[in-house]
């Protein structure tokens, strides 16, 4: 799973802040939706998505609405979200993210905490040694579960281990855990119990007493919702909101509609190597007219200021537009 | 501390009457000037006063902050009065960070640098469930732990540093700026053999400021943190390969005015030091402004001892940092 890559736009702390993903061969792809849940080997070896480095405050997220699933920070009542430093506690207190391919669905009713899913993918708390890099795509070890109820939404948070970390061999289970880093799963209930209450919320509510589950129960959980997910992408059930929308198209009309559900990727369409942009202005929509007007001219200078947009330099832009463009006018992509 | 002179006849003659004395707090008035590069072993960061003059944090900063320099510790004050001691505490290292940052007292003008032990730049261990340094720490200036006195408390000798404070307010202070605190208490480490009072104070400008005025109120605002510090001093150096740390006193606390008595007789010691009646082996008492010193020396000597320093680079070097979180058996 080398090659992963992530590419920034707009500058960090802002709520223009973007972070997109792209996979080896530099395409864009989504991390909800294109990185495989399973990484290669064992069967409870996972790919998981770092958005929130360990000791870091920044609520950083997959906008799972939003298309190609971007990480951004979260934003309450208008302002970036960042959580609070519950004492002892600085930030985070692991590495903590997402599996992608997974989605705790809102419109089922887990029978184990007798609540709705909260319409995201699975979380992670990721307990080695390493601080990750927000972005990072890793593969982790489960070695266990919570069960939160946060807000009154089922939020099973898995406990893994990164499987380059120097000591991932010894982990294997959830006792792994309270035996060689005592305190730490204490810390976690602790930690997901008090962290709203100094935004004014209530302290979080958990299923089995608070206990931990098992390295088999946590993979069951996360088939499930990966389940879920398979049904989500296959239409079977009302994503609300979701966007599914991967490997790439040039933007229509519909998409640039705040909320609207982006039409389905379908691999019979050739992809293009541009990012969605979404909250177009005035220039971009014109340069979006131009796209779909079908005018050879026109696109072409079109898919040079998007390209320009693409890239983080003017130099940059000048070197690789001419290339870009000459792959994009070889290509008649779907609208 | 009066502001200078200068000042005040520029605020007059503007129709500013005498700004309150805390707007003139210690931050209006030193700056700090960085030399090498941050996280590097050439890293020094040298401290002005307001006329820009190189100072030394050590000796040349007052103990006692909103005073005359040499005017003695008032006698005792009521609460009722609301009028507290104040002290001048430099931040050597910001709650939360890893890298040991110290005065350089070896070193004339002893500018702020980072620690290096066997022969690496030295950050402190993450001991769970704290990251970091779990307050804003750092030193009271002019005040000195004689290593050839034996504290008759601890039974050991100090060690050899400036007095050290732990600012448990909610601001992430910066390394080199100087906070005005108000003292609530010490707790009595035996660091590796040797005397190590620490100090825990408050920042003046703290919002809770006016609710914690002894050791008895961190208790009540701050549950868990009187804990947390002596777990911390008991385990931060374990990851190292050193023995847990001991304490008088089984580890508890004493209050305000103990605090005060044990940062008066370090201020003893170090006028004795700067004054040449205690041996002070490798300590630079070089300084500016300490009147009948015979270490005192001039503005052009402290001015060439800065720029003899590296030159200043911008940017970290890669971090040595390691991120481990150490824990213990419960």
């Amino acid at each position: 799973m080398a090659g992963y890559s992530v590419e920034e736009r707009a500058a960090p702390h802002s709520l223009e802040y973007r972070l997109f993903f792209k996979d080896g061969q530099g395409q864009y792809i989504s991390p909800f939706h294109d990185i495989p849940i399973y990484a290669d080997g064992a069967e409870n070896v996972f790919n998981m998505v770092v958005e929130v480095p360990r000791w870091t405050n920044a609520k950083m997220e997959i906008a799972t609405k939003d298309p190609l699933n971007p990480i951004k920070q979260d934003v309450k009542k208008g302002k970036l979200r960042y959580v609070a430093n519950v004492f002892p506690h600085k930030g985070y207190i692991w590495n903590y993210g997402a599996i992608p391919q997974t989605w705790e669905d809102p419109g089922h009713k887990d029978e184990n905490t007798g609540c709705c899913g909260d319409n995201d993918p699975i979380d992670v708390c990721e307990i080695g040694s390493k601080v990750c890099s927000r972005g990072e795509v890793i593969k982790v070890k489960v070695l266990g579960t919570l069960a939160l109820i946060d807000e009154g939404e089922t939020d099973w948070k898995i406990i893994a281990i990164n499987i380059e970390d120097p000591e991932a061999d010894n982990y294997n289970d959830i006792n792994d855990v309270r035996r060689m880093k005592p305190g730490y799963l204490e810390a976690t209930v602790d930690w997901f119990r008090r962290y709203k209450v100094p935004d004014g919320k209530p302290e979080n509510q958990f299923a089995f007493n608070g206990e931990f589950k098992g390295k088999d129960f946590a993979v069951n959980v996360i088939k499930s919702t990966h389940e879920h997910w398979k049904a989500l992408i296959a239409k079977k059930t009302d994503g609300g909101e979701i966007n599914w929308h991967h490997h790439v198209k040039l933007p229509t009309q519909s998409h640039l509609k705040k909320g609207a559900v982006g039409f389905r990727g379908s691999t019979a369409c050739p992809r293009v190597q541009l990012p969605l942009l979404w909250e177009l202005g005035s220039e971009q929509q014109l340069a979006q007219n131009q796209l779909t007007s079908g005018s050879i001219t026109r696109k072409t200078k079109a898919e040079r200021w998007m390209v320009k947009q693409l890239c983080s330099s003017h130099q940059e832009a000048t070197t690789c537009s001419n290339r870009k463009i000459a792959s994009l006018s070889a290509r008649r992509p779907c609208l | 501390m009066r502001a200078p002179l200068g000042l005040l006849r520029l605020l007059a003659a503007r129709g500013w009457g005498r700004p309150p004395r805390r707007c003139l707090g210690a931050m209006a008035r030193y700056g700090t000037e960085q030399r090498g590069r941050p996280h590097s072993p050439d890293y020094r960061l040298y401290f002005k006063n307001p006329e820009g003059k190189y100072i030394s944090p050590f000796h040349d900063i007052p103990l006692f902050a909103g005073s005359k320099e040499d005017k003695e510790i008032p006698a005792k004050r009521s609460k009722t009065t609301g009028s507290e001691v104040l002290f001048n505490m430099i931040v050597e290292v910001p709650r939360w960070t890893n890298a040991k940052m110290e005065i350089a007292t070896e070193e004339p003008l002893n500018p702020i640098k980072q620690d290096i032990k066997k022969g690496k730049l030295r950050y402190v261990a993450n001991i769970f469930p704290h990251k970091g340094y779990i307050w804003n720490y750092g030193a009271l200036p002019q005040t000195w732990e004689d290593p050839s006195h034996t504290d008759e408390i601890t039974g050991c000798c100090g060690d050899n540093d400036p007095v050290d404070v732990c600012e448990i307010g909610s601001k992430i202070r910066s390394s080199g700026e100087i906070v005005q605190v108000k003292v609530l208490g010490v707790l009595a480490l035996i660091d590796e053999g040797e005397t190590d009072w620490k100090i825990i104070a408050i920042s003046v400008d703290d919002p809770e400021a006016q609710k914690i005025h002894d050791i008895d109120d961190v208790r009540k605002h701050k549950p868990g943190y009187l804990e947390a510090t002596v777990d911390w001093f008991r385990s931060y150096k374990v990851p190292d390969g050193k023995p847990e740390n001991q304490f008088a006193f089984n580890g508890e606390f004493k209050d305000k005015d103990f605090a005060v008595e044990i940062i008066k007789s370090t201020h003893e010691y170090w006028k004795a030091l700067l004054h040449k009646k205690a041996d002070g082996g490798t300590i630079k008492c070089t300084n500016v402004l300490v009147g009948g010193s015979p270490f005192c020396c001039g503005e052009e000597d402290a001015r060439s001892i800065v720029q003899s320093a590296p030159v200043p680079v911008n940017g970290d070097s890669v971090s040595q940092e390691d991120d481990a979180w150490h824990f213990f058996p419960k």
